[in-house]
Order: structure tokens, then C-alpha cells, then sequence
């Protein structure tokens, strides 16, 4: 079975023709899943790069379910949405019921294990009750009960990000932290937040990653270049995840 | 004998991170942050710093060049007991304690700034850069500077420069660069120094120009507590206390430290908590400066500047003005990430103690044991005899460790008023 690739978007990035362009993109050139980041009100976990993507879509994107809803009748592979559960709170069923409304497969909140552990177990129970998948993210920081606790419960895989914010290289020994999560989880791991060096995703991979999210890379291409050279990217990641 | 140092001083810093009973809720940027704090890290401290400073593994090997560096510095420090502080409380419990007093430089300081410095050095860099208040943290740097061959220059706040001009003599016997900040050297102190020309400087300040001029110089910036890596490297306390009490064939009952950032009594308590050995463990603040008991849990910034990233912590806030009590090292409005989730689950108990309280603690344990303890460290003292003369209430033979995080003969100064204020 060929190793993942989880390509992220930020929802309308950079504006709305090039993003569907981008997620077309991603899809042809052999992503497994969609990540659609939805723009918080404060991007607690992101680094500076997703942070900016943010910014510029906010100030354009009122409404966000038109969008969406187009995302979703593209692209057939699996859609999981990245958004903070802190945004959410007050209106989360609506949230839920609406995404589960337009197919939307799962749903990512970065801050659930972190901010709401003691109350991890009744959100997750929420989000499959609306039923979507419930993906959850872990960190090097979550203790290791915890961390084998929720990756039974994590449904498509279990998300676990190697370092302290996206987008940024803080050193990190990826393979040790890899090798010494790999025999807690008995799912399927991916393995992102600021893994963009190709290095450490190689080293991920060997290290028993089942699987690789990349996003920082494809904004800061976008940025650079323009879409094309993300998605020329999403190809490139694709063939790097082929050598294994 | 010498056989036997090298035995105490431990191999591995211990991380108490994959030991802790929640995640430890990562450092962050604040909303509509202008610039990336986490990636300023990134560009000025030792990447191996960084490292450790994210690290999860639960052991990580001291290089030997610092372990040898540990030794030079009178690693491991004793591990006494205090029989006379006991006889004069005429308690059955037993009271040990670490005494960090013993470096050269007076203070626990030492053990993060030799490995901070190392890094920097290993990385090919010549110089190091710091701010310091008091000055037992800039001492530190000076030292672990020289003893690498290094450059290091250190941004004191001016008032201190100008108040503890003891401490600046030391810096600069060490070979360290010392600036009154704010200085004409940074662009951040040049602008303070526009606004307001006899601008008396503060942590904060001097902070931003030892980042600044680290960032402008390629040198690299030195932290000092807070940061759970500075906790890391004081590991080596805790450790070694572990192994002189088993030495003595002790067993822990209760562990006491004080916390200005909580790096002295991380270091200290953590190992034995790691391990399981002890009941109860007490983390000892200022009445003054009230955050255990007034403070909230909740995101802020480490620094007053608001430079590095914000993290989850007990605080005051990062604009709290502490009082001017002596304890200088306990003048600070948070606590390290890791200790503050261990207080808010209850694994760790606090206290507080006012000024008074402490001088006559630090009297008593002059008194009985012949050392004038840090302001700091004597509100440690005050928790243990609180803790003894229970003990004597309720015939209980408990044994208690605490540690010593520094002598006071640096701030007799500060005795001396504080003497000439509350003796009666």
C-alpha cells in the first residue's frame, strides 16, 4: 500500500479561480486526501506562512460555504477540514450539520487535544454523531497513554505534528519522535506541521510514517511562483512518498 | 574521591515532558502577530538548544566537554543536612538540603549557561549574548563564556549597573562585556534613549537589545529560565541529589524549592518527581509578588518585551510591575510552562511567604548552619521550617530536601537594610 499524501489548501487562497485550479491540481497529481484550512480567528498553531494565506483570504471571503460547497463537488477523494475548535464552540452543531450537509468527509480541530483535553472524548462523539470523521492531532507533547488512547479512536489516521507551529524549522529529531510514537499507534499516522524538507520526510517515512501532510511548502510556492509551481510540488512530494 | 564526583554527576539531563499528566500546551504566536517569535528562536539561540527546547525524549546525553566543565565548577554540589536548623526546631524530621551555593558563582545560574554556551561554541559561534538584572544570571554567562573561550556580552539594567557595581566587577573579572542598558548599541536602545534620555532601564528593555544585537551580530542569545530547556539542564541538581541520598540511604519525603521562573526548582524537584520519590512537593513564591495564588493559568509572554513566543503559564500578566523585594530572582510575573501545569493538577503545592517571614528563616538558617542563603532561597527555608514544626506536631519523622539555590553574600546589602527594617 503506497504512503499517503495529504495535501493542504487554504480555503480560496490565494483567490477563488486559482485555489480550485490548486485543488484540481492536487488531485491529478496523486494527493490522497484534502486538507481545507478554513480561517480562524486566531491561527493558535500556525506559523507565519499559513498565518499570511489566512490574512489575505479573510479579507475577501465573507461567506464560506459557497466555496466549499464547490470544493466538494470537484474533488472526489476524501475533504477534512483544519479549523480551531475555539472558533467554533458557539455555534459547533450548526458548523457540523453544515459541513456533513454539503459531504464534507471529517474534520481536524489542532487544538482539540491541546486546549480541550479533558473534554476531547464528548467532541469527538459530536463530530461523529453529525457523521463526519473525526481526525485527531497530536503532538510530541501529548503524553504517551494519551497519544495511544486517541489513536484508536482517530478515524482515516491519526494526525501527529512534529514540531511547535507550522512552517517553521525548529530542529527536531523527526526520526526518534517517528520511532517512538510508531508502536503506540495502531493506525495510520501522518506526519506534518512544518515538514517541508524533503530530508525529513524521507526520515519520517523509514521512521514508519504511514503517511505525510504538507501545506507551508504549497502557499510559500504559491507565493513565489504561483500555482502552477505548487502544484509541480504536490507531483514532486508524490514522487518522494513513491520511493517507499 | 574524584572517582566518586564523576559517579554523582549524572550523564543525562532529565526532561520531564513525556512524564507530565496532560500535554504541555505548546509555545505560541499571539493573534495578528507582526513577526514569527518562534522563528526569532530559530535565529537566535543554539539550534541544539532549540532542540532540546522541543524535544520529547525523556533522557538527553550531556556532552562530555560539559560534563567536564560540571566538574570544574565543583559538580556535584554537596548534599548536607542542616542537623542543627533540626535541633533548634527540636523536630523529629529530618532536613537536607542541595547546596547550588557552592559554584563559583554563587547560584544555580551556571548549569544552563555552561551547556547553552557550549552549543553556541559547537555551532562555530564566538559570542554570546545576555541580559541580566541583578546579575547572578549575566555572572553565569560570563563565566560559561570564558570557560569556552568565548566572547560574551551582557546587558545589565542600568539601576542594577549602577546599585550592584559588585556585579559587574565579576562579570568583567570573567572577561565579559558589560553594558548599562539601555545602551546606544541597539537600535532599540537608542530609540528608549531618544524618549527618555535618564530612562532607568528594565528586564524587558535590556532584553530586546541582548536579542537585537545577538540577531545584528549573528552572535547567539542566551535564556535564562522559563524556557523548559533552562529547567532541562538544571536537571542535574535533582539528579545528583537523588544518588548523595541514596548515598546516605534516604528516602524523600518532602522536596522544596523556591520559583522566581521555576528553572531552580524544576531542576531540583522534577528528577525525584520523574522517579516517583518523594509525597509531597512545594514550590515556594513571594507574597509580594502573589502568583500562585492571584495569578491566572493562561497564555502570556515570557518577557516583558513580548519577543519570544507566548506560553501557557501561572502569570501575573507580562506587564506586572513586581514590588521591589530583595529576593530579586523571584521579581518575575510567571512560572515555566511544565511547573504550572504540575501546580494546576495539584501535583505540585505552593506557598507564599512575605519579607519578614523570609529574614527571619534566613536568620535561623545562618544561625544554625553558618551559610547566609540567597533572599531567594530563603523563602525556600521558611517552607521547611513550616514543614519541620509540623512534622514535630504530628511525631511525624519526615525527611525533607530542599534546595539551596545560592548564598546571600552577594546581597548583604539587602540584609543589612532589611536588618536595620525588621529586626526587633
Amino acid at each position: 500500500m503506497s504512503k499517503m499524501l495529504v495535501s493542504y489548501a487554504t480555503l480560496g487562497y490565494p483567490k477563488e479561480k486559482e485555489y480550485l485550479e490548486f485543488i484540481d491540481g492536487c488531485v491529478k497529481e496523486g494527493s490522497d486526501i484534502l486538507e481545507i484550512g478554513v480561517p480562524p480567528k486566531y491561527a493558535k498553531y500556525d506559523g507565519p506562512v499559513i498565518r499570511r494565506s489566512y490574512k489575505q483570504v479573510s479579507s475577501w471571503l465573507k461567506d464560506i460555504w459557497p466555496l466549499l460547497k464547490e470544493t466538494r463537488d470537484r474533488v472526489k477523494i476524501p475533504i477534512i477540514i483544519l479549523t480551531y475548535l475555539e472558533d467554533w464552540l458557539p455555534v459547533l452543531d450548526d458548523f457540523l450539520s453544515n459541513l456533513a450537509k454539503i459531504g464534507i468527509d471529517g474534520i481536524l480541530f489542532p487544538d482539540l487535544i491541546i486546549d480541550y483535553v479533558d473534554e476531547y472524548e464528548k467532541y469527538v462523539k459530536k463530530i461523529k454523531d453529525h457523521g463526519l470523521k473525526a481526525v485527531i492531532f497530536t503532538a510530541p507533547s501529548v503524553p504517551d497513554p494519551l497519544i495511544q488512547k486517541v489513536s484508536k479512536i482517530s478515524d482515516i489516521f491519526l494526525y501527529y505534528g512534529v514540531r511547535p507551529t507550522t512552517g517553521v524549522p525548529i530542529p527536531v529529531s523527526v526520526d526518534s519522535l517517528i520511532t517512538r510514537i510508531r508502536i503506540l499507534v495502531d493506525n495510520k499516522l501522518v506526519v506534518g506541521f512544518g515538514l517541508s524538507d524533503v530530508e525529513d520526510m524521507r526520515k519520517a517515512l523509514r521512521a514508519g510514517a504511514d503517511g505525510i501532510a504538507i501545506g507551508t511548502a504549497y502557499i510559500e510556492a504559491i507565493e513565489r511562483g504561483g500555482v502552477q509551481d505548487a502544484i509541480n510540488l504536490v507531483k514532486y512530494f508524490r514522487g518522494v512518498l513513491n520511493e517507499f | 574521591m574524584a572517582i566518586e564526583r564523576e559517579e554523582i554527576l549524572p550523564k543525562y539531563w532529565y526532561n520531564i515532558i513525556p512524564d507530565l499528566p496532560k500535554p504541555l500546551p505548546p509555545p505560541r504566536d499571539p493573534p495578528d502577530a507582526e513577526f514569527s517569535r518562534i522563528d526569532l528562536l530559530r535565529k537566535i539561540m543554539p539550534k541544539e538548544v532549540l532542540r532540546q527546547q522541543f524535544t520529547v525524549e525523556r533522557f538527553i546525553k550531556i556532552p562530555e566537554e560539559v560534563r567536564e566543565a560540571y566538574l570544574n565548577i565543583g559538580r556535584p554540589t554537596p548534599l548536607m543536612r542542616a542537623k542543627r536548623l533540626e535541633e533548634m526546631l527540636n523536630t523529629p524530621a529530618k532536613i537536607y538540603f542541595k547546596f547550588e551555593g557552592a559554584t563559583p558563582t554563587g547560584s544555580h545560574k551556571i548549569n544552563t549557561a555552561l551547556p547553552q554556551a557550549y552549543f553556541a561554541k559547537a555551532e562555530g559561534v564566538n559570542h554570546i549574548v545576555t541580559e541580566t538584572g541583578a546579575g547572578q544570571w549575566g555572572t553565569a554567562v560570563a563565566l560559561a563564556a570564558r570557560m569556552y573561550n568565548m566572547e560574551s556580552t551582557i546587558f545589565m539594567v542600568k539601576v542594577s549597573y549602577e546599585q550592584k557595581p559588585q556585579r559587574r566587577t565579576i562579570m568583567e573579572l570573567y572577561g565579559g562585556k558589560v553594558y548599562a542598558s539601555p545602551t546606544n548599541l541597539t537600535e532599540y536602545g537608542r530609540k528608549v534613549l531618544a524618549e527618555n534620555p535618564s530612562h532607568p532601564g528594565s528586564l524587558g528593555v535590556a532584553m530586546s537589545e541582548a536579542i537585537e544585537y545577538a540577531l545584528t551580530n549573528n552572535y547567539r542569545y542566551l535564556v535564562g529560565s522559563v524556557l523548559d530547556v533552562a529547567i532541562l539542564h538544571q536537571s542535574v541538581i535533582g539528579q545528583e541529589a537523588m544518588k548523595q541520598m541514596d548515598i546516605l540511604g534516604e528516602e524523600p519525603d518532602i522536596l522544596i524549592g523556591c520559583v522566581g521562573g521555576g528553572s531552580n526548582f524544576g531542576g531540583f524537584a522534577f528528577p525525584f518527581l520523574g522517579a516517583k520519590r518523594g509525597e509531597k512537593f512545594i514550590a515556594v513564591g513571594s507574597y509580594e509578588i502573589p502568583k500562585f495564588s492571584q495569578g491566572d493559568y493562561m497564555y502570556d509572554f515570557p518577557d516583558s518585551a513580548g519577543l519570544l513566543p507566548m506560553v501557557k503559564m501561572i502569570t501575573l500578566g507580562k506587564d506586572y510591575v513586581p514590588p521591589p523585594i530583595y529576593a530579586g530572582g523571584l521579581r518575575y510575573h510567571g512560572a515555566a510552562p511544565s511547573l504550572s501545569l504540575l501546580i494546576k493538577e495539584g501535583i505540585v503545592e505552593w506557598r507564599e511567604y512575605s519579607e519578614p517571614e523570609i529574614f527571619e528563616a534566613a536568620k535561623l538558617f545562618a544561625e544554625a548552619q553558618g551559610i547566609v542563603p540567597a533572599p531567594e532561597s530563603a523563602h525556600a527555608i521558611k517552607a521547611v521550617i513550616d514543614e519541620a514544626l509540623k512534622a514535630k506536631k504530628n511525631h511525624e519523622r519526615k525527611v525533607i530536601v530542599f534546595n539551596l539555590s545560592g548564598h546571600g553574600l552577594l546581597d548583604l546589602p539587602n540584609y543589612e537594610s532589611m536588618m536595620k527594617r525588621l529586626s526587633k
